[in-house]
């Protein structure tokens, strides 16, 4: 069982993994949105995906809008630098929109939990 | 055998530092980038969104590893860069940040500069580890600044006692690294440090002008002098108070401070069998910040309302199946719903049949298509007159816990339904010791003071979801959810010992008190009745036995 996390920066991937790890997960990185899919493709365990929203070439969203496009369900975490806008949160099939700050330990397990017991 | 893995501190440890490694580079990249968009205004449209990425995943990740400095620069660059139109001085504005960046890499690699903004991150990630699963809504994240630790013992005990998280700092840049990296509900500042007269005040000010946001602060202070007081007062501070202080009274201004007077917003059930209807409702309602349930068939009303327990419904009158009348008659022949208003809307303008309806006891008959400001106003008048009688009937004055009657009902129904899941829950019955005698040496008000500060410290360390009533005098009793009696009395013993610690003045006099307590568990005691009974006899025998402890109700010795 896997959560893929896709990031630009890789250091903020590995830290976002390193979080996801020390609350008893196995992260999987992908640098960017073809990464991802290639993730997806290779391991057919991965249960949820933690993307970051701004990255070049295809954004956290679009990655988002792809996969659900593609029939993909799994639950999908957005990550994101500002505060999180009322639309952004309510984007159909996203299941929480988090941002990059020093609770995202704490908001990052919680969303986790309830994405993972949503999708049984 | 291997190395264990190495820890999430570690790991982010060397990720801090390897930030800090390739801050250099990154920030020279950026500079590259930008000085080459200002060639032409081909070249800026081609690379402003990766100058703009790189601005924004500084912010992010600088952030999320605890150079929140660092983040604040990148983000004023970020927003200057994707502000339209541009600001005049953007060359200048951008440069100068650039430069603040290099600088602030500078202080980064220096020694001193990790140190802090580990220190800023590890206070964070040492209390979050534990404090999660525990915290509710009442506890506190509290930062005192002191530079002198020893005299702040005392009080640092006393929050912690109250379920508050209390983080420690001794220098104000520490301090100020912290509140940047994450921010408190409520900080306790001293005035004087080693930096300076009013090192302490003016640290707040800055931040305050920094964050855009006051923080709620509390001035602790050897002095009380004028300067310093004005300092406090020019810093924004909600309170001043000269060492040594009561621990108690400084605890109150603390909840006076971080409590929001908002209470939980007003719930609404809307019954409706249109769900436009329904959700244009809902949504003015909501608007008004007030809480909203649909329902679209009458039959899921009743069902709807023992979930969500409304303050009031709003009922459309005409519904296929069963009509708005209908269902009010229904839901007054249930005595628990008899005060409950109920408001009817309906296209309907003939008197006659609204007085008719106003016979199955409505309270109010709004006329399609309502106004706006009309649905709000009838709807929050009525609901909140509904609250207001509920809590009077309801809650203790003094401690605002639930009264005996209350709290009974309460148990009664927890209990039916830990029958049908098959759950175990344990009672608590806290007895105060020897309370007689402090009424008669210090006085009502010490007694007072007592049972409130006992009624605090039980609801703030249990979960909201314990049922906590006082029964009478210094009597209170708790429903702990979910446990055994075993965990229920560790759980009540650690309350006991720090409620032990606790000093209580009346006028010079400073005194302790203690409390006892027995327990019982549900389902070997199957009715509110029995659970009460066996956790009075357990008490009993903790009174027995010398006080200031727990007795578990054995269910043996309980069949005498």
């Amino acid at each position: 069982m896997h959560i893929l996390v896709v990031d630009d920066d890789p250091l903020a991937g590995e830290m976002t993994a390193a979080l996801l790890e020390s609350q008893g997960h196995a992260p999987l990185l992908a640098n960017d949105a073809m990464e991802a899919v290639e993730q997806l493709d290779t391991h057919s365990d991965i249960q949820l995906i933690v993307s970051d929203m701004h990255m070049p070439l295809v954004s956290g969203l679009a990655l988002l809008a792809m996969l659900r496009e593609q029939g993909n369900n799994l639950p999908f975490i957005l990550l994101t630098g500002d505060t999180p806008d009322a639309a952004l949160q309510q984007t159909p099939g996203l299941n929480a929109c988090l941002r990059k700050d020093a609770e995202l330990a704490w908001n990052l397990e919680v969303a986790v939990r309830q994405a993972l017991a949503l999708h049984g | 055998m291997s190395k264990p893995a190495p820890s999430l501190h570690d790991k982010l440890h060397q990720l801090r530092e390897r930030f800090i490694e390739q801050l250099p580079s990154r920030l020279a990249q950026t500079a590259e980038l930008w000085q080459q968009s200002r060639t032409t205004s081909e070249e800026q449209a081609r690379l402003a969104p990766e100058l703009h990425r790189f601005f924004h995943s500084l912010k992010g990740t600088g952030r999320s590893l605890g150079f929140e400095r660092l983040a604040l620069l990148a983000d004023q660059a970020e927003e200057a860069l994707t502000t339209s139109p541009a600001r005049d001085d953007i060359d200048t504005f951008i440069s100068q940040l650039l430069l603040q960046l290099g600088r602030e890499q500078q202080h980064l690699r220096s020694h001193h500069g990790q140190q802090q903004a580990l220190a800023a991150v590890n206070s964070f990630e040492l209390t979050s580890q534990v404090e999660p699963p525990l915290r509710n809504k009442r506890q506190r994240l509290i930062y005192l600044c002191d530079d002198e630790p020893e005299q702040v013992d005392q009080l640092i005990h006393h929050l912690r006692c109250f379920g508050h998280e209390v983080v420690q700092f001794i220098d104000t840049e520490t301090f100020f690294n912290a509140v940047l990296t994450r921010r408190p509900d409520a900080v306790i500042m001293d005035v004087q440090f080693p930096q300076g007269q009013t090192a302490g005040t003016e640290t707040l000010t800055s931040l305050n002008k920094l964050t855009g946001q006051p923080l709620p602060a509390i001035v602790l202070s050897a002095h009380s002098d004028f300067n310093s007081r004005l300092s406090a007062v020019r810093a924004g501070c909600g309170g001043y108070f000269t060492k040594p202080v009561k621990p108690l009274d400084l605890m109150l201004a603390v909840d006076e401070l971080t409590t929001p007077m908002v209470e939980e917003p007003l719930k609404v059930l809307v019954v409706d069998d249109e769900p436009e209807a329904a959700a244009y409702h809902a949504l003015l309602l909501e608007e008004d910040g007030m809480s909203v349930h649909q329902v679209h068939h009458p039959a899921d009303a009743l069902n709807a309302m023992e979930r969500f327990s409304p303050d009031l419904l709003l009922v459309d009158v005409y519904m296929p199946v069963c009509s708005g009348e209908e269902l009010a008659t229904i839901i007054r022949q249930q005595p628990e719903y008899l005060g409950l208003p109920i408001i009817y809307l309906s296209s309907e303008t003939d008197s006659q049949k609204q007085i008719s309806a106003m016979s199955a006891g409505v309270e109010a008959f709004l006329t399609k298509p309502v106004q706006p400001d009309e649905l709000v106003s009838a709807v929050r008048l009525r609901a909140e007159r509904l609250r207001l009688l509920r809590s009077l009937m309801t809650r203790d004055s003094m401690t605002g816990l639930y009264n005996h009657s209350t709290t009974t009902e309460l148990i009664t129904k927890a209990l039916a339904q830990a029958h049908r899941e098959d759950s175990q829950h344990a009672m608590a019955m806290i007895d105060i010791d020897h309370f007689k005698h402090v009424n008669d040496t210090h006085g009502h008000l010490a007694g007072d003071q007592v049972i409130i500060t006992l009624a605090r410290l039980l609801k703030s360390r249990l979960r909201l979801s314990d049922i906590i009533g006082r029964y009478g005098g210094e009597e209170f009793v708790v429903l702990l959810k979910g446990i055994s009696a075993e965990k229920a009395a560790t759980l009540i013993d650690s309350l006991r010992e720090d409620f032990a610690l606790v000093d209580f003045h009346a006028g010079d006099v400073r005194f302790r008190c203690t409390f006892s307590a027995g327990i019982s568990r549900f389902p070997a005691q199957p009715s509110t009745e029995s659970l009460r009974l066996s956790a009075d006899q357990a008490l009993y025998r903790a009174k027995h036995q010398g006080r200031n402890q727990i007795v578990i109700s054995t269910e043996l010795a309980d069949e005498r």
